[in-house]
């Protein structure tokens, strides 16, 4: 019954993905061309290290806006700040220092905060707004009782989360739990119900969904996910700092609506979530890589504010032009388009004295068809080349890559109306590809340094 | 209700006020207050609580079916034979107010007990006038049906002030009233376009940004050498502007006005600043000499034809008054209200809506950019972050307040009231020694309750 109307809406949804995938590939290119720094190893664990907090928020954010009525939590931020530095402080005291506590406390602090807040929404039945407005002036008054200033220490199997060498930090793993558990949630009928009442709550009322309980639900999935960006927050500053709070809600609404959510309800997506807060972490890298001197800030401003207004004005004119937008698959499209992309960054990183690791490339990162694999995409563009020294493995590897993104393809078309009933197949290679890529990863690094070749290119 | 019962209470009701009165002297004179002072508050107790029980007993007397019932619900509270069901019907009637009591007898035991010397007489009577001023309004907003959020604002006022009197030395004294009179009438002329917007359904979080690049800006031009009326007409025709791009962009995306605006926002003042610190060392600051006429303007010690009281109080005075009478009573005023509540009964009447809402945010913007003058005025520099606070502290105001932000309800009065609410706490907190993020932590624990008594939305049942 559920899934009925999530899978209709879900292809209209779709389109609205065009507008961050386009911007993400373009900021990609732009990034890459800048400063080649960012496909390495240590550029990407970076970049993973730093954007996963805000694809987090961006999630806890998600939950809530598609629950509809205009709910947009603004106390996002001073909920991670106040998770943040309230685990300092508890740690500083050496009440909890193990990981599971840390878990249980920042996971527990952050469902107990949403349940709250859905609690006053449906019971007392105060506008959303108000109710996140007045969390965050509270929240970010008591941050800054509870840590002065920012300072503090955490434990040191946290310090090693924070120091974004490798892909395969914990914060990855963070991040990857975080995207497959919302996009199998994505398949419950609670999300349908969910989306249900986005859109419209008094038909979801009128048919029988228990809005009150969905209502909470989201709730809780948007504590959770709070939770965990507060973890990985932590762990990306290694201290506590009370005064984040607006700008990382301001960020996270933008990153949000940048991903092609809709702050009336109804409408977002974990890919469309993520690109925008990969989006907005490729605006400030791009920014970064030129020198504007003591405007540097001012530029990031003005860069937020028209991107984010741009990108929106597409959303209103994407449904004029759906006629033509429709036949294309967003699949397909992000697909075409990465490869595009992964030429420019080949181009621009290759070493032309090695000519084999191309081919091996380009299949590798054409896989993605998930957005759970989206991370890993790089690593196995990053990782290749390392063995560019050794050509049969890297060729085997490039063929048999090749062949599986063609029978995807092909698969996809020919069942391109039932596209729930392929996915399952969609996520299994995936899941091989990620594997594959791990064990590339994990081997070759004997014969060469990670990223050695990458580096010494022109 | 018989002549007897009457006397009886009037009676009851003069004792009453005798023995509060007489709390009152006593406490005062043990507190070693001048002698003028004791007698005056307790010829005011007096007074006030003789008034009240008058009040009260006469609109029970004469009262129709709802004082009846209620009265009966006393009396079923005294008689025990009534039993449970009449105390579960009078816990039912009145659960806001004991719930109410209950969290203001919660916060008074854990800061008794957690902050030591909280446990005096002082606080002992600002406890009594708040829950007696809580007991008041409940029992009042019963008979306050329309506008009852403003009557909620102005009783917290009232309790404020008491309060403040009490606690803190020199509140009420003449200094202290201009001094909040002024930052009111910042905050007041920031939420003129916050409050026009959200009678329409909407919202503008760029009003901070533009405070701050007006503030920049005009600095920035006087110190090119344009004459200083020259460049405020200049700012504010830039923020009218600016209001006009926010209204057209978001006129299609009303859901999103929220993060429209504050795009707006992040690239005005990221373009205002790149203009004004080309070529200039100190990037985010702008420095030169504000004209006298400017500081004289918004300055704590302006004079307004010799009167000693800073203008921009009288200009924000001017404004209020223009806004209110003008909002009741120009066509422009109604039509905004009928599109607010109802936008299609409002195009049956043929009202433009896309007029509106770009005039809305046009005004919106015009006002900030005054605004973002006059704190030039009064601070004397340039700087980008000067209209900050004002990011929520505008819709605080305006939620406060009692506006929706739905549409439709409210107005500018109600604001004033939320402005006044929100700075009279300020100072008092300040007084009694609460730093800014203490500050903070109040307000946010104090909108929600606000809200919740007058802009509760209707269930859902109700809408199906």
């Amino acid at each position: 019954m559920a899934t009925a109307p999530a899978r209709s809406s879900s292809a209209a949804a779709s389109t609205y993905l065009l507008v961050p995938m386009v911007l993400f590939f373009a900021l990609l290119i732009v990034a890459v061309l800048r400063s080649e720094s960012l496909v390495t190893a240590t550029g990407l664990g970076s970049a993973v290290i730093v954007a996963t907090p805000l694809i987090l928020a961006t999630y806890a954010l998600m939950a809530t806006v598609i629950a509809g009525r205009g709910t947009v939590d603004l106390s996002i931020g001073p909920l991670i700040g106040f998770i943040n530095v309230t685990l300092v402080q508890l740690f500083g005291q050496d009440i909890i220092s193990s990981p599971i506590a840390f878990f249980l406390y920042a996971l527990g602090v952050g469902v107990l905060y949403q349940l709250l807040m859905g609690l006053i929404i449906v019971f007392i039945r105060v506008q959303p707004i108000i109710v996140s407005l007045s969390g965050y002036l509270a929240l970010s008054g008591i941050n800054l009782v509870i840590l002065v200033r920012p300072g503090g220490t955490t434990p040191e199997w946290m310090g090693d989360w924070g120091l974004g060498i490798s892909i395969f930090s914990p914060v990855t793993a963070i991040l990857i739990i975080a995207t497959v558990a919302w996009l199998l949630f994505t398949r419950t009928a609670f999300y349908g119900h969910l989306r249900l009442m986005g859109s419209d709550e008094r038909a979801a009322f009128t048919s029988g969904v228990r809005i009150n309980l969905v209502r909470l639900g989201a709730h809780v999935i948007s504590g959770l996910f709070a939770g965990l960006a507060a973890l990985t927050y932590t762990s990306l500053i290694s201290s506590g700092d009370p005064t984040q709070g607006t700008t990382y809600t301001l960020i996270a609404v933008t990153a949000l609506v940048l991903g092609g959510a809709s702050l009336a309800g109804g409408r977002g997506g974990a890919i469309g979530s993520l690109l925008g807060a990969v989006n907005i972490y490729l605006i400030t890298y791009v920014l970064a890589t030129f020198n504007f001197g003591a405007v540097q800030s001012f530029v990031t401003d003005l860069a937020y504010g028209t991107i984010l207004v741009l990108s929106l004005l597409l959303t209103v004119v994407l449904p004029h032009i759906r006629g033509a937008v429709q036949s294309i698959s967003p699949l397909l499209f992000f697909v075409i388009l990465s490869i595009i992309g992964l030429g420019v960054i080949i181009h621009a990183t290759y070493d032309y004295s090695a000519p084999a690791a191309a081919t091996g490339t380009a299949a590798a990162a054409a896989t993605p068809t998930a957005g759970s694999s989206f991370i890993f995409e790089q690593t196995g563009e990053a990782a290749t080349p390392a063995g560019g020294s050794t050509l049969a493995g890297p060729l085997a590897v490039a063929g048999l890559l090749i062949l599986s993104v063609l029978i995807i393809l092909r698969s996809m078309v020919a069942q391109a109306g039932k596209t729930r009933s392929l996915s399952p197949l969609v996520y299994v290679v995936v899941a091989a590809f990620i594997l594959f890529g791990v064990y590339v990863v994990a081997n070759p690094e004997s014969v060469t340094g990670l990223g050695g070749t990458t580096q010494s290119a022109p | 209700m018989n002549p007897s019962v009457l006397t009886a209470l009037k009676w009851t009701g003069l004792a009453v006020a005798f023995i509060i009165a007489g709390i009152g002297l006593i406490f005062g004179f043990y507190q070693g207050l001048p002698a003028q002072q004791v007698i005056l508050y307790t010829a005011a107790t007096f007074a006030l609580v003789a008034w009240t029980w008058r009040a009260f007993t006469l609109r029970w007397s004469e009262g129709g079916k709802p004082a009846a019932a209620e009265r009966r619900d006393a009396e079923g509270n005294l008689v025990p034979t009534a039993g449970r069901a009449a105390w579960r019907s009078f816990i039912r009637a009145y659960r806001a107010v004991i719930a109410g009591l209950i969290i203001l007898l919660l916060v008074f035991g854990i800061c008794s007990i957690t902050i030591t010397g909280f446990f005096s007489v002082l606080n002992i009577i600002s406890l009594l006038v708040l829950i007696g001023l809580l007991i008041f309004s409940a029992f009042m907003s019963k008979f306050v049906v329309e506008n009852r959020s403003a009557f909620i604002g102005l009783t917290v006022l009232v309790g404020l002030f008491v309060v403040g009197s009490l606690k803190v030395e020199g509140f009420i004294y003449p200094e202290n009233i201009k001094s909040m009179l002024l930052f009111a009438s910042f905050l007041g002329l920031a939420c003129v376009g916050q409050t026009m917007v959200a009678l329409l359904g909407g919202l503008d979080l760029s009003i901070p940004f533009i405070i701050g690049a007006a503030n920049v800006g005009l600095l920035y031009l006087i110190g090119l050498g344009v004459p200083g009326w020259v460049a405020v007409i200049m700012i504010i025709v830039v923020g009218v502007l600016i209001g006009l791009l926010n209204g057209f962009l978001s006129f299609r995306l009303q859901g999103q006005a929220l993060i429209l605006t504050l795009g707006v926002g992040f690239a005005t003042s990221g373009i205002t600043q790149i203009l004004t610190s080309l070529g200039s060392r100190f990037a985010g600051n702008v420095f030169g000499a504000v004209p006298e006429w400017l500081s004289n303007l918004a300055a704590m010690n302006g004079t307004t034809f010799g009167l000693d009281v800073p203008p921009v109080i009288l200009v924000w005075l001017i404004v209020a008054a223009l806004l209110i009478v003008g909002m009741k009573n120009t066509v422009y005023g109604r039509y905004l209200y009928a599109l607010g509540g109802n936008r299609t009964s409002a195009s049956r009447l043929s009202i433009s809506e896309r007029r509106y809402w770009v005039a809305a945010y046009a005004i919106s913007g015009g006002v900030s950019a005054l605004t973002g003058c006059l704190l030039l005025g009064w601070s004397g520099g340039g700087f980008i972050g000067v209209g900050q606070p004002y990011l929520f502290m505008t819709l605080a105001a305006v939620v406060i307040g009692g506006t929706s932000l739905l549409g439709g309800a409210g107005g500018y009065g109600f604001t004033v009231i939320g402005v006044l609410v929100l700075q009279v706490l300020t100072s008092f907190l300040v007084g009694i020694g609460l730093n800014f993020q203490w500050q903070q932590f109040i307000f946010g624990l104090l909108i929600l309750p606000m809200v919740a008594l007058y802009a509760r939305s209707p269930h859902i049942r109700t809408q199906v």
